[in-house]
């Protein structure tokens, strides 16, 4: 157990984290979009 | 041993303010957890004293207490309060404490969102309860009485307890989405060295399909109640039938959202299990990757089932068909986790401490609640149970005693890892029997009274099911006083008692367990290696 988180170590993972997460947001924004176009 | 200044520079030691700024600005995974259990804990003795009100009206026929608008008001407020502000900040309080801790990250991927994600909850419960206080000073007409689905066209004629419900789901869902893009992103990158999703707990998995869930039905549930919104103050007519729209598509929306939402509340309790079964069977968790498939498949199929929940309202044969097999083939899967669950048991050295009790008790009441879902899913015999308290004695099965329940089993579980204390092992299992019993006061006599036909969401009702719910409300008081209890055993526990060991119980396996109890402010600086 002796490896630390180093700062590139956890900066990398952050941005790997956040490219992802404005991923899956946008996801959540283009089902949430979809409803508009729903044809009655 | 290398330094480790990384996530101190996020987090830097000392500089920490004191008082309500910490717990506003905070980004430490176990202080947002412990923000997220204490409001949910809170909400919940709010949403019950929702439906004790209910249930005292409900003691004998006839209105003693309320008027019926108050009443529906009370019952739709109930569940919202349950679901969006009790049981879902529970499991992702869990989620916050304890990921990390398992898969041996120094924290949640997103610190930020992680504080915005909880700080969107508090002025969303107060949106959806306000109505009552403002009702009292004249100010409009109470809260949502929909129910909890807004089914139009109740929901476009409704009061203004509609608009604040409307504008607290859209801000819950918002809050929920924040937390479920930092779970996955968390389980993707922030797993220690040698940590593999085969390897993962099974909390992690549990709630890494749950945060999928999430993020593909919240926004469908948010694009119902927007386009609610435009139908009742910007002239669109998507749910009025008297301007070409079509109810029913609500019905379809909300329950493409509504039908996850059962497995949204239920995953984490089912991650959950197995370690406290394997813990205090001394054994480890059987069937492992089963269980794991078992979870994907859930997920998959529970986003394809959901107009089971309207079989009544009309639809052609080969769906009417189609929702019934897909509805009954989420069994398999689960059938699974339950075989696993008790293999787990078989043959091992159990012993029955609190939540051991409560993981027992889960599995048994949870079983009922399968198992009656199985009746409902048959479209032949739902035309009979549709819209009785036959369903809703089922889902209190499957959500209280399958959620809440398993949510306890938690609290139990990880209390001591948290504080630092033991609890009162004596008041722990009190509380369990009590719970137990109440319960099924509570509900059991809820399923004859569906049989026998009494309606749900009435106030009054015919005098052939007064001695049902005279039981019913008796079993409701014992069980909700019978949560001080919890309340009162969690806040001793808090405050102090017999310190624990790291690992807290003798059979617990894990990352988490071998971190000091109660764990650092900061845990895994320095990275565990799994091998």
């Amino acid at each position: 157990m002796t490896p630390a988180f180093t700062d590139a170590d956890l900066a990398r993972r952050r941005a790997a984290s956040r490219r992802l997460g404005w991923l899956l947001g946008a996801v959540v924004l283009v089902i949430y979009l979809i409803g508009l176009f729903i044809k009655r | 041993m290398s330094t480790a200044t990384t996530h101190t520079a996020e987090h830097p030691a000392g500089e920490y303010h004191g008082g309500l700024l910490r717990w506003l600005t905070t980004t430490n995974h176990k202080d947002i957890g412990t923000m997220y259990l204490t409001f949910s804990l809170i909400m919940f003795f709010v949403g019950g004293l929702m439906i004790l009100a209910v249930r005292a009206e409900l003691f004998s026929p006839g209105l003693q207490l309320m008027q019926p608008e108050f009443f529906n008001q009370l019952i739709g407020v109930h569940a919202l309060v349950m679901i969006f502000a009790a049981l879902m900040p529970a499991a992702t309080g869990f989620a916050n404490w304890m990921l990390p801790l398992m898969i041996g990250a120094p924290d949640m991927a997103l610190p930020r969102l992680n504080n915005w994600g909880f700080w969107l909850l508090p002025p969303a419960a107060i949106l959806l309860t306000l109505p009552f206080t403002l009702a009292l000073f004249g100010i409009g007409d109470g809260a949502l009485a929909t129910g909890w689905t807004f089914y139009a066209p109740l929901s476009v004629q409704g009061g203004m307890g509609v608009d604040f419900a409307i504008l607290a789901v859209h801000i819950l869902g918002i809050s929920s989405i924040m937390g479920s893009i930092n779970i996955i992103v968390t389980i993707f990158n922030m797993r220690a060295p040698g940590m593999t999703m085969m390897k993962l707990p099974l909390f992690a998995w549990g709630w890494l399909i749950t945060a999928f869930l999430l993020i593909a039905t919240l926004p469908v549930l948010a694009g119902a109640v927007t386009m609610l919104l435009t139908d009742r103050h910007f002239g669109t007519h998507f749910f009025d039938a008297a301007g070409g729209g079509d109810p029913i598509l609500f019905q379809h929306l909300f329950w493409f959202f509504g039908h996850p939402e059962v497995y949204i509340l239920l995953l984490p309790v089912w991650g959950l299990m197995p370690h406290v079964l394997s813990t205090f069977s001394r054994k480890p968790t059987y069937g492992y990757k089963a269980q794991v498939y078992s979870f994907i498949a859930i997920g998959l199929l529970s986003v394809v089932v959901w107009a089971h929940h309207f079989f009544t309202a009309g639809m052609p044969v080969p769906a009417l068909v189609y929702f019934m097999f897909s509805t009954m083939a989420i069994s398999l899967p689960l059938a699974v986790l339950f075989f696993c669950w008790i293999a787990t048991m078989w043959k091992g050295a159990m012993t029955f401490e609190t939540p051991m009790l409560f993981a027992v008790g889960f599995i048994v009441l949870f079983g009922i609640a399968g198992l009656t879902g199985l009746i409902l899913a048959d479209v032949a015999a739902d035309a009979q149970y549709h819209h009785s308290y036959f369903v809703v004695a089922h889902f209190h099965y499957a959500l209280f005693a399958g959620g809440i329940m398993g949510v306890m089993t938690g609290v139990y579980y990880w209390l001591p890892k948290w504080t630092g204390h033991m609890y009162s092992e004596k008041l722990g299992k009190l509380h369990f029997w009590l719970t137990v019993v109440s319960f099924n006061l509570t509900f059991l006599p809820q399923f004859f009274l569906g049989l026998a036909g009494m309606p749900r969401r009435i106030p009054d009702y015919a005098l052939q099911f007064a001695e049902f719910n005279a039981i019913s409300t008796l079993g409701a008081f014992v069980l909700g006083f019978s949560q001080l209890l919890f309340a009162w055993n969690i806040w001793s526990c808090v405050r102090g008692g017999p310190k624990v060991e790291s690992r807290v119980w003798e059979g617990a396996e894990g990352l988490e367990w071998e971190l000091p109890s109660p764990p650092p402010h900061h845990t895994w600086e320095i990275q565990p290696v799994i091998k």
